[in-house]
């Protein structure tokens, strides 16, 4: 029974992500003593704002003993007494049910007769019997104001009176601003925000929207906590575990659709899976998602749970609410009224009452929509079928071509990106290495590379260029407002290993992805563009690039040939960054003498406590082998903790693996630590830095320690994480002395 | 008279802590805690001893500034001793050489306390 729920949750095979937000709830909830901000939970329907509230109190109620945790859901349309007699009884039992660790008293139903003997029983020493008492007073007196108040007021109470106060958390409190009252009667909301702000005790409070309630407690000292969707790979790894216990056929790529598309809604997500089990359909390709998405639009439960959260008070609502969702930005009230002529009054209304059902947002008259994409959807179903006419299939047609043009386009999307991204991050790795020329030569690699193999170049160093140290990588957009033609980056940097005005150098790089090679047409275009942004770089060195995802039309080879632009295509940028990567030790640096084959041993962590001294204990191995003193072998071991914590942190996913790459050379030891996370790197990470004299800051000190105990660190943002490298020198070989 | 086990040692009114071979998140809150009893019974002079400790990580380093403003804070002294090269040279780097005296051995960080009385609020 330990551990069990005392309020309704869904079965924690069916719940995902939510451990972080629930984690700091419960333990901002337990630090009472420290006299941190209230919360503010908010977040779009079927977020998962309540299970998490009740998960929170699962875990306060059985994990500590330094707060009561008081769970409380708002029901719109009570009466002020009935919410106050409701709340009060709320109270009561779970007070009792925590202090004498019995479930079971939170869940009774119980008439507040009932309450009064439970009261005098088991709480005879706390306020309640006193609190209850009150209650049955003002109810027999009519007097409604001091229902509210003692009601509203028993968490203070009760908290001031006892070593272990009470842990208040309101769920759905936007619908406080619901309960009716006389004309004359007290006002429930303002009442309870009055109690919530006295400070006596914590809380939580869950809503849909920043209510008038809500927003006059956002300006008290409070925190707010957004609960988004779930994040792309939470939601991908929900879709396979709820698919795995259904049985279903998956293809991962389209679970990647289908989180996308869903916006990490929880609840949209289960729905799918479960229309795809009912369906006894696999979700393998586009075409399956869209036609399970469509059906579950139209007449399945995500379209039921819309059609009942959605309230429409007639055709005008639909009309008013299909523009307001398919404008581009935002529309106005006043663009909505010359369209409909509507009354103001009447549009005042409509848009009051979707702004509560937070589908619009109202900003000085400007109307913007602020439901999601399902939401959107569902209108404009909604809008076809009853104010156009449109059958349900023809309309679920056309969600589905839509769905199906909009994947394409977005994996069309990424795959342009890709490469642009690709060819950036080669750059910032050129650290002042030596290259072949020929990877930049596209005429002369294409006379020396036949069937996979590139024919030894002729000539020594002669055939090799030195590459500069990139300092920095823009897109040169800004300096060209308004040209047209292929993306045009600048990787500035210095080349010799000096870094003085004269060995300054800008490189200008134009990356064509597209499925037709370079051509003449984009040459002169980049030549043109070349010639504005050298200007830019009037005293420095400026080298000129252009990478074509499907190589050079022959034309436009010579052309670029002839003025001297560097030229390189896939097969070419793969072997440079081979040349670059995958083998440092034939790299040649300051001499250009060739340093011996490198050795390479990968390691993949779990993410499991202390799995990077499983990383500490190869780094040792590997130094000891390379002939690193202890003292070296000592920084690297701390200086790969740190890296490989860093990556465990920023990992976008808690079950995240690490991998990490060891490259022993004849000089230096690299070792590359990389997620599967968007980590910050080093320019998120706060750092800490010492001042003489005072005692440290207490965090942050990760990237400076590494800094401090290795040669080199860099951070590289990937398509697919962070990687942050580490490089330690062998002692008096630094800079190519072999 | 000395007391003791095996992850401290009781000098008097001082006390001698060992911590474990890593200092993490987890082994620092072990000494943290262990910080907390001594206070709590009344023991203000403290030695750490890193002799067996390898690998301290930025998350104990955090942890042990906390220990030390602790420990400050309640008008107690703290020293450290035993310290592996790597570990003095991460100390030097996030400024904590300059804020707490660091000793070779134990013994001398105990002399050191003995000597100084209750004089040792800083470097």
């Amino acid at each position: 029974m330990k551990n069990k729920a005392i309020f309704n949750i869904c079965p924690d095979g069916e719940f995902f992500g939510r451990s972080m937000e629930i984690d700091y709830v419960f333990a901002r909830g337990t630090e009472v003593q420290k006299h941190t901000p209230n919360i503010y939970l908010s977040g779009n329907r079927w977020m998962g704002k309540t299970e998490v509230l009740r998960r929170v109190h699962r875990k306060l109620f059985w994990g500590q003993a330094s707060v009561v945790p008081v769970y409380y859901q708002f029901r719109g349309g009570q009466s002020v007494s009935a919410f106050a007699e409701d709340f009060i009884k709320e109270t009561a039992k779970q007070y009792m049910a925590f202090m004498l660790r019995n479930p079971e008293l939170a869940r009774v139903e119980v008439s507040l007769d009932k309450l009064e003997r439970l009261v005098e029983e088991n709480a005879e020493e706390t306020e309640l019997p006193g609190i209850v008492r009150r209650h049955r007073e003002a109810r027999e007196a009519r007097d409604l104001t001091a229902e509210l108040r003692n009601a509203v007021g028993a968490p203070a109470l009760l908290s001031l009176n006892s070593s272990a106060p009470v842990f208040l958390m309101l769920d759905d409190l936007d619908a406080a601003d619901r309960i009716t009252s006389p004309s004359d009667g007290p006002e429930a909301g303002g009442e309870l925000a009055g109690a919530l702000v006295s400070g006596n005790f914590s809380f939580i409070a869950a809503s849909l929207t920043a209510s008038s309630l809500t927003t006059g407690l956002v300006k008290g000292h409070i925190e707010t906590l957004e609960l988004t969707g779930l994040k792309e790979e939470e939601a991908v790894s929900m879709l396979l575990e709820l698919s795995r216990q259904y049985h279903l056929e998956t293809s991962s790529e389209v679970l990647v659709q289908a989180a996308r598309k869903l916006g990490g809604n929880p609840m949209y997500l289960k729905n799918l899976i479960w229309a795809a089990h009912r369906a006894g359909r696999d979700i393998m390709d586009i075409r399956d998602l869209a036609d399970l998405y469509s059906g579950e639009l139209v007449a399945g439960n995500t379209g039921f749970a819309l059609g009942g959260a959605i309230r429409l008070n007639g055709l005008n609502d639909l009309r008013v609410l299909h523009a307001a969702c398919t404008a581009y930005g935002s529309t106005s009230e006043e663009e909505l009224k010359d369209r409909f002529r509507y009354g103001h009054e009447e549009l005042k209304d409509m848009l009051s009452s979707f702004a509560t059902m937070a589908l619009v947002t109202n900003t000085l008259g400007s109307i913007k929509w602020a439901g999601d994409g399902v939401m959107r959807d569902y209108i404009i179903y909604m809008y076809e079928t009853r104010l156009k006419g449109k059958s349900p299939e023809e309309v679920k047609t056309r969600l589905v071509r839509d769905m199906l043009k909009e994947s394409f386009s977005s994996r069309g999307e990424e795959v342009r990106g890709r490469f642009k991204e690709e060819v950036s991050q080669l750059v910032s790795t050129f650290d002042g290495n030596m290259a072949q020329k020929v990877f930049f030569d596209h005429p002369s690699f294409a006379s020396k590379y036949k069937d996979g193999l590139l024919r030894a170049v002729e000539g020594g160093e002669a055939g090799d260029i030195r590459l500069p140290h990139v300092v920095g990588c823009f897109d040169a957009r800004r300096l060209e407002v308004g040209e047209a033609g292929q993306p045009v980056f600048i990787a500035h940097g210095f080349q010799n290993d000096r870094y003085d005005a004269g060995n300054e150098v800008a490189w200008l790089i134009c990356v064509k992805e597209a499925i037709t090679p370079v051509n003449i047409g984009d040459v002169e275009n980049f030549l043109r563009r070349a010639a504005f942004l050298r200007e830019n770089f009037r005293s420095i060195r400026v080298i000129r690039w252009m990478v074509g995802m499907e190589g050079f039309t022959e034309e436009a080879a010579r052309r670029l040939s002839k003025e001297g632009v560097y030229s390189t295509d896939t097969v070419q940028l793969g072997m440079l960054r081979g040349a670059l990567n995958a083998a440092p030790g034939t790299k040649r640096k300051g001499g250009g003498a060739v340093l011996g084959q490198a050795k390479e041993f990968e390691i993949v962590l779990p993410g499991s406590s202390k799995s990077e001294l499983v990383a500490a204990r190869a780094a040792e191995e590997i130094g000891t082998e390379m002939g690193f003193d202890d003292n070296a072998i000592g920084q690297i071991r701390a200086a790969l903790v740190e890296a490989c914590i860093n990556a465990f942190e920023h990992s976008r996913t808690k079950s995240s693996k690490v991998h990490l790459k060891f490259i022993a050379d004849n000089d230096r030891l690299t070792i590359n630590v990389q997620n599967g996370g968007s980590g910050p790197g080093a320019r998120g990470l706060k750092r800490a830095i010492a001042r003489a004299g005072r005692m440290p800051q207490k965090r942050g000190w990760g990237v400076e320690l590494m800094k401090g105990l290795m040669d080199e660190v860099r951070f590289e943002e990937l398509v697919e994480g962070t990687r942050i490298v580490l490089v330690k020198y062998l002692a008096g070989k630094r800079s190519g002395e072999v | 008279m000395t007391t003791g086990q095996r992850n401290y040692r009781e000098l008097d009114d001082k006390v001698v802590l060992y911590p474990h071979n890593y200092i993490n998140d987890i082994e620092g809150e072990k000494l943290e805690d262990m910080c907390e009893v001594f206070l709590g019974k009344g023991l203000k002079k403290f030695v750490i001893d890193f002799s067996d400790t390898e690998i301290i990580n930025s998350i104990g380093i955090s942890i042990l500034i906390g220990i030390i403003e602790r420990i400050r804070c309640a008008g107690g002294t703290i020293l450290f001793s035993g310290l592996k090269k790597v570990n003095l040279d991460i100390f030097r780097i996030v400024g904590l050489t300059n804020v707490i005296q660091v000793h070779p051995t134990e013994v001398e960080a105990v002399d050191e306390m003995k000597r100084a009385g209750g004089g040792l609020l800083g470097k």
